[in-house]
């Protein structure tokens, strides 16, 4: 399991891990899809580049993952597999690779308006690193 | 960090006084019952009530509501004012969905004459008003059109046939904050948004038909036109994708420069900037024009309801929009604040404004009772009609509740829970619900919920609001 789903009293959470920042990043960004749509689906017929910045690891992940949720909501495009870069704290750059949004094959689960700061944890852990994230739905 | 004991003040205040050790430069005041403060103190609702305690240039106490819930930042159902020329703003403190809020719109129905037809007005509200998780909105606003729209709001919609001439004038604000400045929202969010004006978006956005089970205050009702029995509908969204990422963009603007203005807060989300700096002025304009736009979005999400309305029951079937509140904001008011009149800027964060009766600011027919305000429950309960009093002006920054504030975690509520089966309860007790996920039943159950009632009583027994009349649902439309 890439990530698993953490309760807030009004929203949603979620923790992921990853072996390495960069895997870390990816398994984010697919948890984040996740929680917008069914991502079983998803083909990936087109790819995109997604760039963030920040000061920290903490602001990059909470820039990237607004990132990628502008192309899923925005940009209507269901993004299912991401292939981080090499990063550092100062940015990110990520190939992401989906299709346009399509409610028959990647059925709608909630709206997600926005990837916050609230309770953020970016850290190491035994097997690599660990992120905790929670988004406004 | 220091344990919070809130103390308690009477039957339906508490404070929490100022401790300097965890940087509050004010006290906390919270309206609770006893047993809504033990409910409260489940959560870190508290603990953000006393960062925001913590905002430079607070004015008066950092104020919580009787459903404040924990939010990010900011509590849901917390309201703050902070000065104008020495105070900050914050984005968080308005939220991520501005001027989310809700419109009450009068049939000229009876429930009796309703019911029959329930599910077939449904069908066709659930046609004509998309959720928008995924589908676009029927308006087709063009990207040249957009800065418009963000100026003038309700009345961009209504001079584009999209309503009644009245409606506009019907709304807080008249349905758009002058302070609007376009440009200063980015292009992506006018691309994110402008697809989806005319949606109602998913979690806890709804339109809900009800009818009136129960009048409480008969001039407040009359002044409202509304009487037991007669159908009304109520319309919860807010700015969608538009609003979502000004929010985004603002918040990851203000941390990049606090260190400029050397502000140092205990939680990121808070992030702000001085009112009177670049950064701050450029966001309330981009806030302002985000409000706008969700104002245009009720507005023709209740345009598109209108005709559902006709489709099913003929064109004799009228709607008339009551009131139009918005809950998440940062408005310039003026107030009495130790003995002296101060222009602040009030952030409300899953608040309304309920000011009370003769305020120029409320509609002339309304100025005799107070505003109305209207405080929906969950689909399975009821929801309130209120009129603002006088005690919101002198002690909430014109201010109460939102909602009955959220109880359970979406998926502590969900457990062991089937959609269908849930529906099919529901259905028993004559409410009809139609979503465009499973997710969108399941996470708002009644049970999710603190009960509304508990939290009316609270305001109408402080004297910030009283009950005009309260509102049991019928069928209900969820994202």
């Amino acid at each position: 399991m890439k990530f698993e789903l953490l309760e807030h009293p009004a929203d949603i959470g979620f923790r992921a891990r990853g072996r390495s920042l960069e895997g870390l990043f990816a398994n984010c960004a697919y948890a984040l899809v996740s929680i917008i749509l069914d991502p079983c689906a998803i083909q990936v017929a087109a790819e995109i580049a997604v760039e963030a910045t920040g000061s920290d690891y903490e602001s990059l992940l909470v820039n990237f993952l607004n990132e990628v949720l502008y192309y899923v909501d925005g940009k209507g495009i269901a993004l299912g597999r991401f292939d981080v870069g090499r990063l550092d704290p100062a940015h990110v750059r990520c190939i992401a690779g989906g299709e346009p949004r399509n409610p028959e094959m990647h059925p709608p689960r909630v709206v997600v308006k926005a990837v916050t700061y609230h309770q953020l944890k970016v850290a190491r852990d035994e097997t690599g690193w660990v992120a905790e994230v929670y988004v406004d739905v | 960090m220091a344990e919070i004991r809130p103390e308690q003040i009477d039957a339906f205040r508490y404070r929490i006084p100022r401790d300097r050790s965890l940087g509050m430069r004010t006290d906390v005041v919270v309206y609770a019952s006893a047993a809504l403060m033990e409910q409260i103190q489940k959560d870190q609702s508290l603990t953000q009530a006393v960062n925001v305690a913590t905002l430079p240039g607070i004015v008066g106490p950092s104020l919580a509501m009787p459903d404040i819930h924990q939010g990010y930042g900011f509590p849901i159902g917390g309201v703050a004012a902070t000065d104008l020329d020495y105070g900050v703003v914050s984005p968080g403190g308005v939220g991520f969905d501005i001027n989310c809020g809700v419109r009450l719109v009068r049939s000229t129905l009876p429930e009796t004459e309703v019911r029959p037809r329930l599910k077939d007005l449904i069908n066709q509200t659930f046609r004509d008003v998309p959720c928008g998780t995924g589908t676009e909105g029927r308006v087709g606003v063009k990207a040249s059109q957009i800065d418009d729209v963000l100026r003038q709001g309700a009345r961009w919609m209504v001079e584009n046939g999209f309503g009644d001439e009245r409606d506009a004038e019907f709304a807080e604000a008249g349905g758009a904050l002058e302070s609007a400045l376009p440009n200063k929202v980015s292009a992506r969010a006018k691309e994110r948004g402008t697809p989806q004006l005319g949606t109602l978006g998913s979690g806890n956005h709804f339109l809900e038909v009800q009818y009136v089970e129960q009048v409480h205050d008969v001039p407040g009702a009359a002044a409202m036109q509304i009487e037991e029995g007669q159908v009304v509908i109520l319309i919860h969204s807010g700015s969608r994708g538009l609003g979502h990422q000004v929010c985004t963009d603002y918040v990851a603007l203000m941390n990049q420069v606090m260190p400029k203005y050397n502000i140092t807060l205990p939680d990121r989300q808070l992030a702000c900037a001085p009112v009177r700096s670049d950064e701050g002025r450029s966001y309330l304009g981009a806030m302002a024009a985000a409000a706008n736009f969700a104002w245009a979005n009720r507005q023709a999400i209740m345009h598109f309801l209108r005709g559902a309305f006709r489709r099913i029951f003929g064109e004799s079937a009228r709607l008339e929009l009551i009131y139009d509140v918005c809950h998440n904001i940062a408005k310039r008011e003026t107030y009495d604040v130790d003995g002296r009149t101060r222009e602040v800027l009030v952030h409300r964060k899953g608040a309304t404004r309920a000011f009370p009766p003769g305020d120029p600011e409320i509609p002339a027919s309304y100025r005799s009772i107070g505003q109305p305000v209207f405080i929906p429950g969950s689909m399975g309960t009821a929801s309130w009609v209120l009129a603002g009093q006088a005690r919101a002006k002198q002690e909430t920054f014109g201010s109460v509740c939102h909602g009955a504030g959220r109880l359970l975690s979406r998926t502590a509520v969900r457990k062991g829970k089937n959609a269908r089966e849930e529906q099919r309860k529901l259905e028993e007790n004559g409410i009809l619900v139609r979503s465009e996920s499973k997710d969108g039943i399941l996470e708002e159950l009644p049970e999710a919920y603190k009960n509304v009632d508990e939290v009316i009583e609270v305001v109408h027994n402080a004297g910030l609001a009283k009950k005009v009349a309260r509102l049991r649902p019928m069928g209900v439309i969820k994202g």
